[in-house]
């Protein structure tokens, strides 16, 4: 008892720590069931243009790369059998790639963008055509990500496309003796993969649309028709699954929702030209296929219109640009109302084919254009308002096209939810939380 | 930018007061029958649970008491395989009673100094609601001033005034990213007072029965000049400027019924009813002294509104207490509490959901005039799945709390 009674600090102080460690909360919240897996992961590849590749801001550079969406997939494909994801980043030392904007300054609660053009992966130009930049080659042999931006669907079996004289981003892709003809289709295609995700179409949609649809013998900014595309999907598709791969395809977004269409509008012209002008101007006039007119607010322009210090400038007769009949926006500059419903109505019409396609396959659809529906009416993820909105909106990046990280990390659940419900697979989705959006100085 | 910085109303602090690490803790008695006992103990804790009551008292008393409330909660977004768990922390309520008067006559007075709710929970700002809340604490003192009478030997009424001083203190990650991607970060810190009343009735036939019946009303905190500060991007400062803000937190009234009646001349069986007027609490409002507006054509700081669509709750507890000895007692008890929160409106501040609870007590005589009281609780905030309607935050919370408790009367 007296051992006990010298003891009694000591014994107090470990009841009370024990105590103290023995309530110490802890929580098991019980993990996903995870199902029998039927799908294939172990050589996950991206086919698809920009928004595979995770180009961002005007720009392809290599945190752009690593945020892409294909990455964070196959990222979360790694606890179920998924294998190395190789992207073909550019080096360290050329980290900015093609480089993008920057925003470097706010002005009277405007945005000043700025090119960044340090760190370049420039090697030289073809035929010396500064419009016309290649890039140092990426060195590696097997590629998981092919995103390349500006590819298109309807050049997705064009041979020479490798080539310096076709796409510089699929051209850094192929080996030196990479025969001229190599189509996308073909490299994309024998990369001996077991699951495939495809994003494809886009391009041939807003290429037209960021162009004002106007008349153009720019492939690029052709309008696809649904004849084409049916073809060209249904090819590429076949290629794709040659041996029987799960894929995921997407849908493509309605392109003019997107910021780049959406941020200048026709009120906002007329409030900065009234400004300007020191007195009331009732209307922007625009160049349209049926004439010029003055435009409504159902009229979407062209996010670098705002910049191009066009509005208002006299021409040669002393007619102010825009805000004349005799001097209109011209048809490039603006998406006009038919325009808007033509472009609306070719994205749902592929979409039907994109989705009986991919029914036919018995492949996953990652239903990107409800996505960007529901960013373009707003709405809020773990506590982020997302929108459409230009820098402010979260999801897209300074090129007013392509996203943020953050959009990025969402655009990545929209293709795991696509497969989990598919495949019954239980691919964890990304905390977009972790990743930004449009950083600010 | 209004809806992205819809800010700083997202978190309210008036959950946590209200629920979430709510543990009554004021009597260590009641605390060791999971806060049933508001008919069978006569001492100066009724100050607090039924102020009509302590007027039965044979003496005077004073009494101090302090709980280490242990309160981790647990989230895993909906399909991830990580979970991410609330910051281990151990808040502190205590309280003060004493009761003044003269022996054996029809009045009694006293004072009560508690902490009626309160508590931290801390997420920090790595995790998946790291924009709806990273920590929030909040430090409420209750000081009640009460008059007890007796109106024949078996029924008494009284009541109190009570004065609140609370502190709050909340910060968040607002998505706007500096050019290392770091996001931004807002804090708000105020002290706000508040009033209201506890009035009580109490009945009681000697080892038959006794019923208490006390209405608790509802305190309204206002808070008039917090302070809020924000981390921005340099280029955002001048549309975050540290500013101040006023907000009002109601604290809901509540009609609680208790009953104690002895099973034998040794035990005796407690069972408390508690109806909380949880739906007036519809809203929360921020008031920014200083709003601005018209960056990048939006509006980063606007005073705030936001739903919180409160149901009515109600507890229910039961214990039973235990008299071995003249020096020693026992008790023990459990309870059920029904959530006041709409699953679409449980935010991460108090991720509430109904709620288990059970304890165990004592009260050990170390002399005639001084008592040793001790209880322990432990509560479940049951598992809840949600999807909330203003962040879009979707997943699971858990919630565990554990809450040893201790006090010491003297009597005279």
């Amino acid at each position: 008892m007296k051992l006990f009674n010298n003891n009694i600090k000591v014994y107090a102080a470990v009841a009370a720590i024990s105590l103290v460690a023995a309530c110490k909360p802890s929580i098991e919240i019980d993990e996903p069931k995870v199902t029998t897996q039927q799908v294939d992961f172990s050589k996950y590849i991206a086919v698809g243009n920009s928004l595979t590749a995770g180009y961002a801001d005007g720009g392809l550079y290599l945190e752009g790369q690593v945020n892409s969406f294909p990455n964070m997939i196959a990222d979360k494909m790694k606890r179920f059998g998924g294998g190395e994801f190789i992207t073909p980043y550019f080096s360290e030392s050329q980290h900015n790639g093609s480089g993008y904007l920057r925003l470097t300054a706010l002005v009277n609660g405007q945005p000043v963008l700025e090119p960044v053009t340090t760190a370049l992966a420039i090697r030289g130009f073809y035929n010396n055509n500064p419009e016309k930049p290649l890039y140092t080659k990426f060195t590696g042999t097997a590629i998981n990500n092919l995103g390349v931006p500006g590819m298109r669907l309807d050049m997705s079996e064009m041979p020479g496309l490798g080539t310096v004289a076709g796409n510089p981003y699929f051209e850094r892709l192929l080996p030196d003796n990479a025969s001229p003809l190599t189509t996308y289709q073909s490299y994309a295609s024998n990369q001996n993969h077991t699951f495939f995700s495809f994003g494809l179409g886009n391009n041939d949609v807003l290429g037209y649309a960021l162009n004002g649809a106007a008349p153009t013998l720019d492939p690029t900014k052709a309008l696809i028709s649904e004849a084409t595309f049916t073809e060209k999907y249904t090819n590429f598709i076949n290629a794709l699954t040659a041996n029987q791969q799960k894929g995921v395809v997407s849908t493509i977004p309605d392109v003019t929702a997107i910021p780049y269409l959406t941020t200048v509008t026709n009120q906002a012209l007329l409030a900065a030209a009234t400004a300007a002008a020191g007195m009331p101007i009732s209307a922007i006039f625009i160049e349209t296929k049926s004439g010029t007119r003055p435009a409504t607010d159902k009229d979407l322009f062209v996010l670098p219109f705002s910049s191009s210090g066009l509005l208002g400038k006299p021409n040669a007769l002393g007619y102010p640009y825009g805000l004349d009949p005799r001097n209109p926006v011209e048809d490039k500059f603006v998406l006009d109302a038919n325009e808007v419903i033509e472009v609306q109505n070719r994205v749902i019409a592929l979409n039907k084919v994109i989705i009986t396609i991919a029914a036919s396959k018995n492949l996953a659809v990652a239903d990107v254009y409800s996505f960007f529906n529901k960013v373009k009416t707003g709405y809020n993820y773990n506590g982020i308002a997302i929108s459409n909105k230009f820098i402010t909106g979260n999801a897209f990046s300074l090129d007013g096209v392509h996203l943020t990280p953050m959009g990025y990390a969402i655009m990545a659940n929209i293709f795991i939810d696509g497969i989990n419900s598919k495949y019954g697979t239980n691919l964890e989705k990304v905390d977009a939380t972790l990743y930004h959006g449009v950083l600010l100085p | 930018m209004k809806k992205l910085l819809l800010t700083i109303l997202l978190a309210s602090p008036t959950l946590l007061f209200a629920q979430g690490s709510q543990v009554n803790t004021q009597g260590i008695k009641a605390l060791g029958m999971a806060g049933a006992g508001s008919a069978l103990f006569v001492d100066e804790t009724s100050i607090f649970y039924n102020p009509g009551v302590f007027v039965n008292m044979k003496g005077n008393a004073i009494s101090a008491g302090a709980t280490a409330v242990m309160y981790r909660s647990a989230f895993r977004e909906q399909g991830s395989f990580e979970q991410y768990n609330t910051k281990f922390k151990i808040s502190p309520p205590f309280s003060v009673f004493a009761t003044f008067g003269p022996k054996d006559t029809w009045w009694k007075a006293g004072i009560g100094i508690y902490t009626p709710y309160g508590g931290s929970v801390d997420w920090g700002t790595e995790w998946p609601g790291k924009y709806e809340l990273n920590h929030l604490s909040m430090r409420a003192i209750y000081i009640q001033p009460s008059l007890s009478f007796k109106l024949t030997d078996n029924f008494s009424f009284g009541g109190g005034f009570v004065y609140n001083v609370g502190s709050v203190d909340l910060g968040r990650s607002i998505p706007v990213f500096d050019s290392n991607g770091q996001a931004g970060a807002a804090k708000l810190t105020g002290v706000g007072t508040g009033t209201g009343y506890n009035v009580g009735i109490y009945y009681h036939l000697e080892d038959a029965i006794a019923i208490s019946l006390s209405y608790r009303s509802k305190v309204n905190t206002k808070v008039t000049d917090g302070d809020a500060e924000f981390t921005v991007p340099s280029a955002l400062a001048a549309s975050f400027p540290k500013t101040n803000f006023s907000a009002e937190l109601p604290l809901p009234s509540s009609f609680n019924v208790g009953v104690a009646i002895p099973l034998s001349s040794q035990v005796d069986l407690a069972v408390d009813g508690t109806f909380i007027n949880y739906d007036i609490y519809k809203s929360l409002t921020f008031n920014y002294k200083h709003n601005t507006d018209d960056i990048i054509g939006d509006d980063p700081l606007e005073d705030t509104y936001q739903d919180k669509k409160y149901l009515n709750a109600f507890s229910g507890k039961v214990g039973v207490n235990y008299k071995p000895s003249t020096t020693l007692q026992l008790r023990a008890g459990a309870g059920y509490v029904v959530t006041p929160v709409r699953a679409e409106y449980v935010y991460a501040e108090t991720p509430d959901n109904n709620r288990v609870m059970a304890s165990l007590g004592f009260t050990y005589a170390l002399s005639s005039k001084l008592d040793l009281n001790g209880a322990y609780t432990f509560q479940r905030i049951l598992q809840r799945t949600v999807t909330n309607t203003v962040t879009g935050l979707n997943g699971t919370f858990k919630t565990n709390i554990h809450a040893p408790g201790i006090s010491l009367t003297y009597k005279w």
